[in-house]
């Protein structure tokens, strides 16, 4: 069973790169012991200042004092698991990474006070996938559609010009159109709200908050929707031309179809494995991708969260979202193997051998 | 599968500058290296250094657009009007008997534009020997008035200047003191809690003149005068008044006053060097690991490939960000960093499969019957076949780059020197521009990245559309 042996190694290798990619990210993300100091250092001031709150440790002499701090700080660092060497630390943090036990932050909490890391993502985590989600499936739905009318019609003015514009705006990130959008549409016309994903307070109706919710919504999953359309339908266009030459092509017009049922039932069929590929990849991708998209919008999701992380140093929020990332995407990869190997007998002879 | 086209890069070149988009890009990037070419002579390095230097930049006006906004208003917008110490005509009576030298700078401009003044402010620079000198600034207005400004013992010796701004009410409260009692005392003008001393001082006498949204400006020829009393014969004085506009040059300035045009022309030497730099360096080093992989095949093949998915597993922009955090690395360690995590990837994939369909052409078999070695055939047959791939792909891969820097730029990671597209954006969305309505700060620098990245796009576009027949088919 040859289809069995390729996906058994293929699966093998996946996991060896996914825990490797884990293992340099954790190592990152600690510098070599540089964040570990820092949160040493955070320790060492908790300690004193809740100390020096207490009047009756003032009175003590010096050399009592000196031990007091020192058996508490210790007894922190203790706690933390920051005394641990460097290399065994590191990898019961990429093994606990990639089980995805994430552990608790060190600053960041989730709305409700929360310090674990599952719950602090698993908050941010809806608002990201509603933005970038559906987002991707609208612009996928609307490239694709707009794709097979550019190849269809290749080489015409309408063809031309929607090339450069696809072109155009795929090369441009999100964030700068948002900049531009937030500036035009937000500010300037004033027709939906520059940042923030509700209005404060929000609305304790449910349908009101909904509504609040759509309105923040517009303006940002509008501009992701311009950014990426185009890059889906330039894609299908040339998908699509290389595909209207083949054989059975022709052989659908052939026998009298009409062009839409040749286009549905034999070219986008045909050409379907790299865009269902490219679908499943930018929906993994894009909740990771959007750092600055969310710090532009003021969206309070998992890109603005990895950000947040960094700049108070909260190690564990960013192995635990990079480990989270590479696990999801691993197993994407995996599944779409899995699923060509599965659906076309062609890629299991190819990639077999 | 069909081969792909054999052409050399001279002849993809050719053909790709025949296509419209082809031509569009190319002249799109000759405008930017005209505009590196121009940089050097608009803001020579020493001026760029002094890009985080705040004192460097105070004559220019503050959050002022560029000059061409007229074209939004009805009218003229106010340019600066800088009156220097030499333009000042300088009287000095020494007078023996009382041991008092009197020094008279005076000076007229004329006010014509449609809009107030944005500031106004004084250096006095003094030298004198043991007594500071005793100096009156005042301002002769079109109807004859007088308003004296601020009565001062300046305290720093040339060539440090004594700064007054006129308009920071708070640095310099008597100036609002005197106008406030000016104007009321001679045209009973009502009082309001925040008057602007650059409204009042250009507005037409009467009721309103305190008020900055109901004075009426007053054009006309305005005159500064500047009295000092010193009590040393060698003492002098010498002044420049600035009457600050609201627009300044081609592109505005920021909060810090500096010109934005200076930073926007520096960014395009910055963008376009880190653009093509790190596209060319990762794009070769994966062409040439794609193309090892591709024509040597086996064990070699199977490790470039898994190193392959292993970077692209990788998130490389969040570890950029971390990198810059800890380290803030300049712009060539950033470089570095990109490099060190793109050494295979999506390119050596794409070589991968060219070069495996180019192994089956007769020319290589017939070069490995005569004999020729592995090695050798790679780098006469298969590296100039792939290489209008690579440069095609290198086009398309520095927008990618250019706005990899800027995002960093724009997370104030960038380079800690250099003014960067991406680092003026930066600086503008902290300071609120978009929501003060400082479009210019914003619109000006996204501008350039979007300009530089379209023109890399159409280039890379161009070359597709020839080493890719098939899309210019039907």
């Amino acid at each position: 069973m040859a289809f069995g042996r390729y996906l058994i190694k293929r699966g093998v290798l996946l996991l060896i790169t996914l825990v490797l990619a884990v293992y340099v990210s954790v190592i990152i993300a600690n510098f070599g012991g540089f964040i570990d100091e820092i949160l040493k250092g955070q320790i060492a001031f908790a300690v004193r200042t809740s100390l020096r709150a207490d009047p009756d440790y003032a009175a003590l002499p010096d050399d009592v004092q000196e031990e007091i701090f020192r058996v508490r700080f210790e007894g922190m660092v203790e706690a933390r698991g920051l005394n641990e060497p460097f290399l065994p630390k590191t990898i019961r943090y990429t093994i606990d990474a990639l089980q995805l036990k994430l552990g608790r932050a060190i600053v960041l909490t989730d709305a409700a006070g929360s310090d674990q890391i599952a719950d602090i993502i698993l908050e941010r985590l809806p608002r990201t996938l509603i933005l970038f989600f559906t987002a991707d499936i609208i612009a996928a739905a609307f490239g694709i559609w707009l794709g097979m009318k550019m190849a269809h019609r290749a080489m015409s003015p309408m063809d031309r010009g929607l090339t450069v514009l696809s072109i155009t705006t795929f090369v441009i990130p999100p964030w700068v159109f948002g900049i531009y959008f937030i500036l035009i549409f937000g500010y300037g016309l004033r027709i939906f709200p520059p940042g923030g994903f509700l209005t404060t307070p929000p609305p304790t109706d449910p349908w009101l908050y909904t509504a609040d919710f759509m309105y923040h919504l517009a303006l940002p999953l509008g501009t992701v929707v311009f950014a990426i359309f185009g890059s889906w339908a330039y894609t299908t266009r040339n998908l699509v031309l290389q595909v209207m030459d083949e054989d059975f092509v022709m052989a659908g017009r052939a026998k009298g179809l009409s062009e839409g049922a040749v286009q549905r039932k034999y070219v986008l069929r045909a050409a379907s494995p790299p865009i269902v590929t490219a679908l499943a990849l930018t929906l993994v991708g894009s909740w990771f991708g959007a750092i600055i998209t969310e710090t532009v919008f003021n969206w309070p999701g998992i890109g603005l969260l990895y950000f947040q992380a960094i700049q108070v140093f909260d190690a564990p929020i960013i192995i635990g979202l990079i480990a989270v990332y590479a696990v999801l995407l691993v197993a994407t990869v995996f599944v779409l193997d899995l699923t060509y190997g599965l659906l076309d007998p062609r890629v299991r002879a190819t990639r077999g051998a | 599968m069909a081969a792909p086209p054999a052409l050399g890069i001279v002849a993809t070149l050719k053909d790709a500058f025949r296509t419209v988009p082809g031509i569009v890009g190319g002249g799109m990037l000759v405008a930017l290296l005209a505009m590196v070419v121009i940089v050097p002579i608009y803001a020579p390095f020493d001026v760029v250094s002094t890009w985080g230097d705040v004192s460097a930049w105070v004559d220019n006006p503050r959050l002022a657009g560029p000059e061409w906004s007229d074209i939004f208003v009805p009218g003229t917008l106010p340019r600066t009007i800088t009156i220097q110490p030499e333009d000042f005509r300088k009287t000095k009576v020494v007078s023996e008997t009382f041991g008092i030298t009197t020094i008279v700078l005076r000076s007229t401009f004329d006010f014509s534009a449609d809009y107030f003044p944005g500031e106004l402010t004084f250096r006095l620079f003094t030298t004198f020997k043991d007594i500071t000198p005793l100096v009156s600034v005042q301002l002769e207005r079109p109807d004859g008035e007088t308003v004296e400004l601020l009565r001062t013992t300046p305290e720093n010796q040339a060539p440090t200047a004594n700064s007054y701004p006129f308009s920071q009410t708070i640095t310099v409260p008597e100036t609002l003191r005197n106008i406030r009692a000016w104007a009321t005392s001679n045209f009973n003008a009502t009082d309001v809690a925040f008057p602007k001393p650059e409204v009042t001082l250009f507005a037409e006498g009467g009721e309103d003149m305190l008020d900055p949204h109901r004075a009426r400006l007053m054009r006309g020829e305005y005159g500064i005068r500047v009295i000092a009393v010193a009590f040393d014969s060698e003492d002098n004085i010498d002044g420049r008044f600035l009457v600050f506009g609201r627009v300044f040059g081609l592109a505005g300035t920021d909060h810090l006053r500096r010109d934005l045009l200076t930073g926007i022309l520096w960014g395009a030497p910055v963008a376009l060097a880190f653009g093509t730099v790190a596209a060319l360096i990762v794009i070769l080093t994966q062409t040439v690991f794609g193309a090892i992989s591709g024509w040597y095949g086996g064990r070699t093949d199977e490790a470039v490939q898994r190193a392959s998915d292993f970077f692209l597993i990788i998130p490389i922009l969040p570890i950029l960000i971390l990198i810059s955090i800890f380290y803030r690395p300049s712009i060539w360690a950033i470089l570095f960093v990109v490099v060190a995590f793109s050494l295979v990837g999506g390119t050596s994939k794409v070589i991968r499969s060219i070069v495996l369909q180019v192994k089956q052409e007769q020319y290589v078999e017939s070069a490995t019957s005569y004999g020729a070695s592995k090695i050798r055939i790679l780098f006469k047959h298969i590296f100039p076949r792939v290489m209008p791939y690579t440069f095609a792909l290198i086009a398309l891969a520095v927008p990618a780059y250019i706005f990899l820097e800027a995002s960093l730029a724009f997370l104030g990671l960038g380079d800690p020197v250099l003014p960067t597209w991406g680092s003026l954006l930066g600086t503008a969305y902290n300071n609120n521009a978009m929501f003060n309505g400082f479009w210019w700060w914003i619109a000006l620098p996204s501008a350039g990245i979007i300009f530089a990245t379209v023109a890399f796009a159409l280039l890379g576009y161009s070359f597709d559309k020839v080493l890719n027949p098939r899309l210019r088919e039907q």
